[in-house]
C-alpha cells in the first residue's frame, strides 16, 4: 500500500468510527426520551387520579360563610338584640407601597395613632397578603367621606362590609342579653363536634350564651378556587348555604326594663320582675351596667380594663350572682314556717318590749320601747324584731331550714341565664361545712329577722315571694318566652299563705312600705334591711355613710288580691328597704299598671295626694328594720 | 442567484420542527401567565424574540459554515469577553449575575456561549489529524470548554453551566478519548466530588439531595418538585384543555412559563401532549443527526453531532428537572420556555444543522 491508499484507509476508517459514534448518541438519544415517556406515562396514567386528587385539594378551598344571628325581641316584639351592617376602614396589604405614608396621613386625617397601626401590621407580617389590615372597625361615615376626599392619599386604603351585634337600647337590658364574641379556646374546647371554628361569634353571657344555639345559627361554606398564596380567584362552587340563627322571644318588657334601670339610676343594685304565676321574667336588671355594644367589636384593652377593675363590678349580675343577707323580708317564710308547723296559729300573741332576753343575751327590736302585743299579722306589717326572735327559738333551725329549701332560699332556681348562685342556706349543715363549727342556738336567734348565717339573691327572693304570691306554688323564672315552665306545688296551706299576703298589703298600706303605694291598685310587700355592719344595730341606717348604711330589701307584688307581677329589688348601702328600693318598685309598677291608673297629667289632684300621702307616711314612721 | 439557490437548499423540515416547538412553547407560556397581571402578554414578547431568533438563523444559515468555523476562535473568544463582563458589570436577577443590559433589552452571554462552544469544538477536532484525542488537544478541548462553563458556574448559574456536560461529554466521546483517559478523569472527578460538595451552597445540597428524597422538605425545595409532579400527573390522558390547567396557571407552580414550562403542557394536554412535545424533540434531533450523516466533511458531521448534543442534554435536564427526576436547577427547555437570549441561541443552533444540511452536495 502505498501512502495515498493508506491515508484512504485511515480516512474510511475514521469515518466508520465517526458514523458509530454518531449512532450511540442516537442510541442515546432514543433511550432518554423512552425514558421520559414512560415517566410521563407512571405520571399521568398510572398515578394521574391520585395526583388529580391532589390537584383538586391544591385548589379548592372552603371558605366559611357566617350566619346571621338570630334577632331577640321582647314580649312586645320590639328589637332587644340585632345585626347590622358595619365598615371597616382596611388596610389592603397586597401591592402596598407606601404603608408609612398612608398609615401616617390617617393619623394626622383620622387621629389613629400611627405607632399602633405600624405594630399591627407587623405583627401580620407572614400572614397571606391578600387578608387587610383593620385600620379601624365600625367606621362612621363622616370619616369615609374624609378618606373618600382623599382619594389620591390612601391608594391602599379600602372601606369593608361587616355584620356586628347591635343592642339598640345598650346598658338598658345589658346583663339579661348578655354580649357576644369570639369564641375562645376553651368554648372550642368543649364544643368538638366542628360547629364552632376560630374566630366564629359566639354569645358570652346572659341570653345570647344560654340560647347561643338557637340564635347563632349553622356556619355554611363555599368552594372557592384560590391560587398558590390562598387568594381567592374566579368562581367559588356553591357549598352549603349558611343557616341563619332564629329569632328569640324574650318575656322581658322593654318598657318596664328601662324604667327599672333608670329608677336604679345611680345606685349599686338590681332588680328583677316577673309574672309570680308563670315565672316570666318582665325585667331583669343590675345596676352599674355597661353597653353590650362595646364587646361587638374586639374590645379595647382599655375599655376591657376599666370595666375588669371598676370596684362596682359592672359586669357581674347583681340580679340572679349576688348575695345578701335579706334582712327583714325573711320574716315572711318565718311566718309560713311558724304557722304550717304549729309552732304559733293566727291568734298566738307576744309582748314585745323593745328587746328580750334570749340565752342570756338581750336582742333588740328595731323600734324602742317595742311594739307592746303583736300576733303574726302584726309582727309581719310592722317588722317586729322579738316576735321572730322567740318564733325562731321555738321552731328551730331545722324547721326554718326545711322551708328555706322548700321556697327555693339557697338553690338553683333554674332561671334561662348563666351565671345564678345558690346564696348560702340557713342550716347547720352548711354552717359546718363554711366554718367548721357547730350550729348554735343563738345562731338562729339572729336568721329569725334574716341576718347572721344566710344569704340570698334577689333571684331567689321573687321566686319565694311569687310562691306566696299565687297561692303556693314554686315557678321557675325563665327569660325565653318558649322555654319549658316548671312548676312546683308546694305542701303548704292555703290558709296561712292567705294570711300572710293579707298582711304583705298592710304593710304597703300601713307598715314600713307605704312608699311603695299606687293609687287603686293594690301593692303587697315587705321591706328589708341587711345589716353591712355589726354596729348598725340601733343607728339609723338613713344617717350613716353611704358606705356604711346596710342593702335596702323590697320584695312584693301586685295587685295584692290578684297578683300579676312579683319583684324582689335591692340597693346596696341603700339603707331603709322601704326609704329607697320600695319607690323603685312604685316606679316600675305605674308603667305596668299604666293602663289601670288614673293618668297623671289628668288629675294632678290626686298625683298630689299620692306623694304627699308617701311623704307624710314615712316621716311619721319611725325607721324599720 | 445565490438567494433562489439559497432557498432551494433551504432545510425546511428541521426549521419547521424548530418553530413548531416554539409555537407550542408560547401557547403554554400564553397560559401559564394568562393570570398573572404583571406578567400577561409574556406570549407575545416571546413572538418578537423568535422574530429576532428567525433573523439570527437566517444569517447563520446563509454564510457557509466552513466561513463560521474560521471565526470560531473568534467568536469563542467574544463570548468568553462577554461572560467576563457579565462578571463585571452584569445586572443581577434572583441573585444570578447573568444578564447584560445593552439598551433596553438585556441578553444572557451565557446562551451565546454555547452557541460558540459547539462552533469551536467542532472546528478543533474537524482541523487535527489523529483521530483519538492525544493529552494535550484534551486540555485544549478542556479550555475551550472550561473557561466559559466557570465562568458561568461563577455567576453562580449552575444550570447553565450544566448544560455544557452534554457538550463537553458528545466532545469527548465524539473526538475519540483514549480509554484510559477517561479512566483518569473519572478518578479525578471521584476524588474532587466531596470537594465540590462542600463548596456548594446550602440550597444547591438541598435541591440535590430533594432528588434522592422527595418528601424531604415539601413546602420547601421539594415543593417545586411536588408541584410539578402534580401538575403533570392530575394531566393525565388528554389533559385539562388549553388554558384550564388549575396548578400552573393558579400559581401553584413557580417559574411555570420558564424552567416548569413542559408542566403545563403537560397539565393542559396531558400524556397525549407531553408525548407530542418528545415526538417533537426526537425529529428536529434526527433531523441533527441527518445533517451528520449526509454532511460532506468532517466539520459539518461535528457541528451537527455537537448541536444536537447540546440540544438533548439541555433538554433531558429540563424534562429530568419536571418530572422530579434531576435536581431543581434553572436550564429552560429549548424552543418552548420564555426567555429571548434562549431562544436565539437555540435557534441559531438550529441554523448550523440546516446550514449542514442545505450544504451536503459539495459545490
Amino acid at each position: 500500500m502505498d501512502y495515498r491508499e493508506r491515508w484512504e484507509l485511515k480516512e474510511y476508517q475514521n469515518e466508520q468510527r465517526l458514523g458509530s459514534r454518531a449512532t450511540l448518541l442516537h442510541a442515546v438519544i432514543v433511550i432518554v426520551l423512552a425514558g421520559f415517556l414512560g415517566v410521563f406515562w407512571y405520571l399521568q396514567i398510572v398515578k394521574g387520579d391520585e395526583f388529580a386528587l391532589l390537584a383538586e385539594n391544591n385548589r379548592l378551598r372552603r371558605i366559611a360563610l357566617p350566619p346571621t344571628r338570630g334577632v331577640v325581641f321582647d314580649r312586645r316584639g320590639e328589637v332587644l338584640a340585632s345585626t347590622r351592617p358595619a365598615l371597616n376602614l382596611v388596610l389592603v396589604r397586597d401591592g402596598l407601597t407606601d404603608a408609612e405614608g398612608q398609615l401616617k396621613r390617617l393619623e394626622s386625617l383620622l387621629g389613629i395613632p400611627y405607632d399602633g397601626l405600624k405594630g399591627r401590621l407587623k405583627a401580620m407580617r407572614g400572614r397571606p397578603t391578600f387578608e387587610p389590615l383593620v385600620i379601624r372597625e365600625d367606621v362612621q361615615l363622616a370619616d369615609i367621606a374624609k378618606v373618600e376626599a382623599r382619594r389620591e392619599w390612601f391608594p391602599s386604603v379600602e372601606v369593608e362590609q361587616t355584620a356586628l351585634r347591635d343592642y339598640p337600647d345598650g346598658p338598658a337590658v345589658a346583663h339579661a342579653l348578655g354580649y357576644v364574641g369570639e369564641v375562645n379556646e376553651a368554648q372550642l374546647a368543649k364544643i368538638a363536634d366542628g360547629s364552632l371554628q376560630q374566630g366564629d361569634i359566639v354569645g358570652k353571657t346572659g341570653i345570647e350564651r344560654e340560647y347561643d344555639d338557637v340564635l347563632r345559627g349553622r356556619r355554611g361554606w363555599k368552594l372557592q378556587t384560590v391560587n398558590s398564596l390562598g387568594r381567592p380567584f374566579g368562581s367559588s362552587q356553591p357549598g352549603r348555604e349558611p343557616e341563619d340563627g332564629r329569632p328569640l322571644h324574650l318575656t322581658i318588657d322593654k318598657r318596664l326594663q328601662r324604667k327599672l334601670v333608670e329608677s336604679l339610676a345611680d345606685e349599686v343594685g338590681s332588680g328583677i320582675f316577673m309574672n309570680p304565676n308563670t315565672g316570666e321574667v318582665l325585667a331583669l336588671a343590675s345596676t352599674p351596667g355597661y353597653d353590650p355594644n362595646v364587646f361587638t367589636a374586639p374590645v379595647s384593652r382599655t375599655t376591657w380594663t376599666a370595666l375588669i377593675s371598676d370596684s362596682r363590678h359592672p359586669l357581674n349580675d347583681r340580679a340572679i350572682s349576688s348575695f345578701y343577707a335579706p334582712g327583714s323580708t325573711f320574716k315572711v317564710l318565718m311566718s309560713i314556717v311558724g304557722l304550717e308547723t304549729g309552732a304559733i296559729t293566727p291568734q298566738t300573741t307576744v309582748f314585745c318590749p323593745g328587746s328580750v332576753l334570749i340565752y342570756n343575751r338581750r336582742f333588740m327590736c328595731w323600734k324602742q320601747g317595742g311594739h307592746g302585743t303583736v300576733d303574726v299579722h302584726k309582727a309581719l306589717v310592722h317588722s317586729c324584731n322579738v316576735f321572730y326572735y322567740l318564733l325562731g327559738k321555738k321552731v328551730g333551725i331545722d324547721a326554718i331550714s326545711k322551708y328555706a329549701e322548700m321556697f327555693g332560699l339557697g338553690e338553683l332556681s333554674g332561671i334561662d341565664i348563666p351565671g345564678e348562685s345558690r346564696g348560702i342556706p340557713p342550716s347547720a349543715a352548711w354552717k359546718q361545712r363554711l366554718q367548721k363549727e357547730p350550729w348554735y342556738p343563738g345562731d338562729t336567734i339572729s336568721v329569725s329577722i334574716g341576718q347572721g348565717l344566710l344569704a340570698v339573691t334577689p333571684l331567689q327572693m321573687v321566686t319565694m315571694i311569687s310562691a306566696v304570691a299565687n297561692g303556693g306554688t314554686l315557678v321557675r323564672p325563665h327569660l325565653a318566652r318558649d322555654a319549658k315552665s316548671e312548676a312546683t306545688k308546694l305542701r303548704v296551706s292555703a290558709a296561712s299563705l292567705a294570711l300572710i299576703r293579707d298582711a304583705l298589703a298592710d304593710v304597703v298600706e300601713e307598715g314600713t312600705a307605704t312608699r311603695a303605694r299606687l293609687g287603686p291598685i293594690l301593692v303587697a310587700g315587705k321591706t328589708g334591711t341587711a345589716q353591712v355592719f355589726k354596729r348598725s344595730v340601733g343607728v339609723d341606717a338613713d344617717k350613716q355613710p353611704k358606705g356604711e348604711r346596710d342593702h335596702a330589701w323590697f320584695i312584693g307584688y301586685a295587685p295584692a288580691e290578684n297578683p300579676e307581677i312579683a319583684f324582689a329589688i335591692v340597693i346596696e348601702h341603700g339603707g331603709h328597704g322601704g326609704t329607697t328600693a320600695a319607690p323603685v318598685a312604685r316606679k316600675v309598677l305605674e308603667v305596668f299598671f299604666e293602663d289601670r291608673l288614673p293618668r297623671k297629667d289628668a288629675d294632678p289632684l290626686l298625683q298630689a295626694n299620692l306623694s304627699a300621702d308617701a311623704e307624710t307616711s314615712s316621716a311619721a314612721t319611725p325607721t324599720p328594720r | 442567484m445565490l438567494r433562489r439557490r439559497l432557498l432551494d437548499r433551504l432545510d425546511v423540515p428541521t426549521i419547521a420542527a424548530a418553530f413548531a416547538l416554539a409555537a407550542v412553547g408560547m401557547t403554554a407560556i400564553a397560559s401559564a401567565t394568562a393570570e398573572q397581571s404583571a406578567r400577561a402578554g409574556l406570549w407575545k414578547a416571546q413572538l418578537a424574540w423568535l422574530g429576532i431568533a428567525a433573523l439570527a438563523a437566517v444569517v447563520v444559515i446563509a454564510v457557509d459554515y466552513h466561513i463560521w468555523a474560521e471565526f470560531s476562535l473568534s467568536l469563542h473568544g467574544v463570548a468568553v469577553a462577554l461572560l467576563i463582563a457579565v462578571l463585571l458589570f452584569g445586572k443581577e436577577v434572583g441573585g444570578n449575575r447573568s444578564w447584560l443590559a445593552v439598551g433596553p433589552a438585556t441578553f444572557q452571554p451565557s446562551e451565546l456561549a454555547k452557541w460558540t462552544t459547539c462552533l469551536a469544538i467542532a472546528t478543533f477536532l474537524a482541523k487535527r489529524v489523529h483521530d483519538r484525542l492525544r493529552f494535550v488537544q484534551a486540555l485544549q478541548l478542556g479550555a475551550i470548554i472550561g473557561v466559559p462553563m466557570l465562568l458561568i458556574a461563577k455567576q453562580p448559574d449552575f444550570g447553565t453551566a450544566l448544560t455544557f456536560v452534554p457538550i463537553a461529554l458528545a466532545a469527548v466521546l465524539l473526538g475519540g478519548l483514549r480509554w484510559r483517559v477517561v479512566a483518569l478523569a473519572m478518578c479525578v472527578v471521584a476524588i474532587l466530588a466531596p470537594f465540590g460538595w462542600r463548596h456548594l451552597k446550602d440550597y444547591q445540597k438541598e435541591r440535590i439531595l430533594t432528588v434522592v428524597d422527595p418528601g424531604r422538605d415539601p413546602s420547601g425545595i421539594g415543593y417545586q418538585v411536588r408541584q410539578s409532579k402534580i401538575a403533570v400527573g392530575s394531566g393525565q390522558l388528554t389533559g385539562k384543555g388549553l388554558f384550564k390547567g388549575t396548578q400552573t396557571r393558579l400559581n401553584f407552580l413557580p417559574a411555570q412559563h420558564t424552567d416548569f414550562v413542559l408542566a403545563v403542557i403537560a397539565e393542559e394536554l396531558g400524556f397525549i401532549g407531553a408525548a407530542g412535545v418528545l415526538a417533537m424533540f426526537y425529529y428536529l434531533l434526527y433531523r441533527g443527526l441527518l445533517a451528520a450523516r449526509s454532511s460532506q466533511d468532517k466539520l459539518g458531521t461535528y457541528l451537527s453531532l455537537l448541536v444536537v448534543s447540546w440540544l438533548a442534554g439541555q433538554a433531558a435536564i429540563n424534562i429530568g428537572m419536571v418530572l422530579g427526576l434531576m435536581p431543581t436547577i434553572g436550564v429552560p427547555l429549548p424552543f418552548v420556555s420564555y426567555g429571548g437570549t434562549a431562544l436565539i441561541s437555540v435557534m441559531c443552533g438550529v441554523g448550523l444543522i440546516a446550514n449542514v444540511r442545505g450544504r451536503r452536495f459539495v459545490n
